[in-house]
């Protein structure tokens, strides 16, 4: 027991005191803000800017009529031009316009048209219409209302429609919206440390089978308790790592609590304050610090075993760690529809098998235990994890003691299963 | 008193007999050579010995005890043939870690390393990572750190390669020291020359089980051909004794067989009463290194892969 602290202390000091820790600990976060902000802010900056030219063959629509229509949105805006159609087709590009719409004399308030058409030499993705589109319908809308006689007062009458909302009577707090983005959040947390992490164990082993200190050590020591130490070792840095994030919203939640009311602070603090009301904060925390822990595990040793087998090329440890990375990849694409509908079968059986529980329970956790998440299936869940987690340690620690002295060709998964079950 | 002994060791792998019942006992304090072509079976046995590997079947009896791996790695220390330490650790460190891995508690380690360091004048590479270190100074390193637990039996496996002949040296006179200290010492290699100066037992494998073990004096003594050579101030022109043929003749030397009955004052006496003087006279005894090369030939130089059925 003595001999497995030093190892674990030894795995666990080496890489915390490493600036890369250091550096991946703060720029982590950051990198993932700056993806999810980043991407929004390019597609914001990327929208269709359109200006369309407007020929009028029917005499509805009205000069101050399409003025008070581009009043409210000047991004996208639609211009009535007196000119002929054959002239404006020649001519549009030249008069800084990117398509013209021709309405034709046929167009009556009544019966409007089917479709107009947007005469136009660029192409425009999928969306780009819609705002113009809007503006168009809206317009004629008025021009209805109008002829109807309808004032404003009983427009505003007949657009009045009812928003559905859900009530669940067992969990007054429960936020679908907000328990989305955690679930989302939880389970691409756990992806990105099963697999980071994985790797490092993987690498780490192989590390040690390369440079020969294994048959060093394992004279002091079984291989076994190496193994073990050093999946544990690492472990504690992705726990640690984990903690300090966990510190750092804390943070944040506190001082926006005390920088008080003015204008955004008090919007930011009145979301976070929602977060912390509408779903089980120490409960999801808690929830995640087992699954990291006993996923860790269960992927890592498989990871040991492989890094064991492996020699100091790189190619082959891609080429065999690839039925593991792919088990992981496959629990965050059941991650989707299991957030989407978190009571689903397919999010319940693959919230309560092994190697995808990790994630997929993580994803359901945040829409409430025990409504959405009974506590027979989240203790079934974390029994099977934890038996999960021993026969992979078990199965991985036989690969891994013949492994780690095994230089020459690489071998293949039926020979490793082969070393795993030999007396 | 026997420091260790193996009792009818067998180690099977798939297709091997790596260890094929060798049986063995090492005196306490002996330096002992553990020889052997490659592919012989010489790292699996000691594997076992190291407690990496479970034998298949056979005892090992460490100072009177049957080896308990967990609790007897502290009485051993074991330097592989390929040398491994982590590249990017710092060296004391290092040292301190493997040493307390052994069960040294961290004063103690502390101390010995500050002590072994000092020795081999190699204070200042506390702070230093491996990677920075020379082929022959990894290698300077891994012997200390080999024995800083003082251990009662150390295994070297080709503990001089690499090294230059003055860090040789340095280690050689280490191992003595350490011997005369009461250490044992398995030393296992196929460098004969280094084995007859070096050490007093020695056993020789080949294909897994044990062909020779003795002292080093006695293995010369039953595998020598009665060879002699004899120096003259002027060799005789024509030379006939029964009691002796000649091998070879050259200007100042003659080697001569003594044929069966015979001793070497026969020799010895045939010479002076034909008058020649003679300027010396010696046994010539075979080197380990004939010994190795006329029991291993013969047998395929590489082992070949077999059937093992059991």
């Amino acid at each position: 027991m003595k001999k497995i602290t030093l190892i674990i202390q030894r795995e666990f000091l080496t890489r915390v005191r490493k600036k890369t820790f250091i550096i991946g600990t703060i720029l982590f976060p950051l990198l993932y803000l700056g993806l999810i902000f980043g991407t929004g802010y390019i597609a914001d900056k990327t929208k269709e800017d359109l200006n369309i030219a407007l020929i009028d063959q029917s005499g509805l629509f009205k000069q101050d009529l399409i003025k008070s229509i581009n009043g409210n949105d000047t991004v996208n805006s639609i211009q009535l031009v007196a000119v002929s159609p054959e002239l404006i087709k020649t001519s549009f590009d030249s008069l800084g316009f990117d398509g013209y719409v021709i309405v034709p004399q046929n167009f009556t308030w009544q019966t409007g048209a089917d479709s107009l058409l947007v005469n136009t030499k660029k192409s425009f993705g999928i969306g780009a219409l819609n705002p113009i589109e809007k503006k168009i319908n809206l317009m004629w809308n008025r021009i209805k209302r109008d002829s109807l006689g309808i004032d404003v007062g009983k427009e505003a009458i007949l657009s009045k429609s009812i928003d559905l909302k859900i009530n669940n009577e067992k969990d007054k707090n429960a936020n679908a919206g907000i328990a989305t983005v955690i679930g989302y959040v939880s389970g691409f947390l756990m992806y990105f440390i099963l697999l980071l992490y994985g790797s490092q164990v993987m690498m780490g082993v192989t590390e040690e089978k390369t440079s020969r200190i294994a048959e060093v050590v394992v004279s002091s020591v079984k291989p076994f308790q190496l193994m073990i130490g050093k999946i544990i070792g690492i472990g504690m840095v992705a726990l640690t790592q984990f903690l300090i994030w966990i510190a750092c919203i804390l943070i944040i939640y506190n001082v926006t609590k005390t920088t008080g009311n003015d204008g955004t602070a008090s919007v930011m603090v009145g979301k976070i304050q929602q977060v912390f009301t509408s779903v089980n904060i120490p409960l999801v925390v808690g929830c995640f610090i087992f699954y990291l822990l006993a996923g860790f595990f269960f992927y890592s040793s498989l990871y040991a075993a492989i890094g064991s087998a492996i020699n100091e090329d790189m190619r082959e440890a891609q080429s065999l760690s690839f039925p593991i990375t792919m088990l992981i990849i496959f629990s965050i694409a059941l991650m989707t529809p299991a957030i989407s509908n978190p009571s689903s079968p397919v999010a319940v059986w693959a919230s309560i098998i092994p190697f995808s529980s990790p994630i997929v329970m993580m994803a359901r956790i945040p829409f409430g235990v025990p409504n959405t998440v009974p506590w027979w299936q989240l203790g079934l869940s974390m029994v099977l994890l934890v038996a999960g987690f021993m026969f992979t340690t078990w199965f991985a620690a036989r690969i891994y003691r013949t492994g780690i002295l095994m230089y020459g060709k690489k071998p293949s998964w039926k020979e490793m299963i082969k070393w795993a079950f030999r007396k | 008193m026997n420091i260790l002994e193996l009792h009818n060791l067998k180690k099977y792998f798939a297709t091997q007999k790596a260890v094929d019942d060798i049986s063995m006992s090492i005196p306490k304090g002996s330096i002992f050579g553990l020889l052997g072509p490659n592919g012989a079976g010489k790292t699996t046995l000691i594997r076992m010995i190291t407690g990496i590997f479970y034998p298949d079947a056979g005892d090992i009896i460490l100072k009177g005890k049957k080896f308990d791996p967990e609790n007897d790695a502290k009485y051993i220390g074991y330097m592989p043939e390929e040398r491994g330490l982590y590249k990017k650790m710092k060296i004391g460190e290092q040292a301190l870690y493997l040493a307390q891995l052994k069960g040294l508690s961290k004063h103690d380690a502390m101390h010995k390393i500050k002590e072994w360091f000092k020795r081999l004048e190699m204070e200042s590479w506390w702070n230093k990572k491996v990677e920075d270190l020379s082929k022959g100074m990894g290698q300077k390193l891994q012997f200390v750190i080999t024995v800083l637990h003082e251990p009662d039996l150390i295994i070297l496996d080709e503990p001089f390669s690499g090294l230059d002949p003055i860090n040789a040296n340095l280690i050689k006179d280490e191992i003595y020291r350490l011997a005369q200290n009461g250490t044992t010492i398995i030393f296992s290699t196929h460098r004969m020359e280094q084995v007859e100066e070096i050490c007093n037992n020695i056993v020789l494998v080949n294909k897994g089980q044990k062909i020779l073990d003795g002292t080093v004096q006695n293995v010369k003594q039953d595998f020598k051909e009665n060879l002699f050579s004899i120096q003259l101030e002027n060799t005789p022109a024509a030379i006939s004794s029964n009691a002796f043929d000649i091998v070879t003749v050259n200007k100042q030397e003659l080697i001569v067989k003594i044929n069966e009955g015979f001793k070497a004052n026969d020799v010895l006496g045939y010479f002076m009463n034909n008058g020649s003087n003679i300027v010396s006279f010696k046994e010539l005894l075979p080197s380990l290194n004939d010994i190795f090369i006329k029991l291993v030939e013969g047998t395929p130089t590489a082992r070949q892969f077999q059937k093992v059925t059991e």
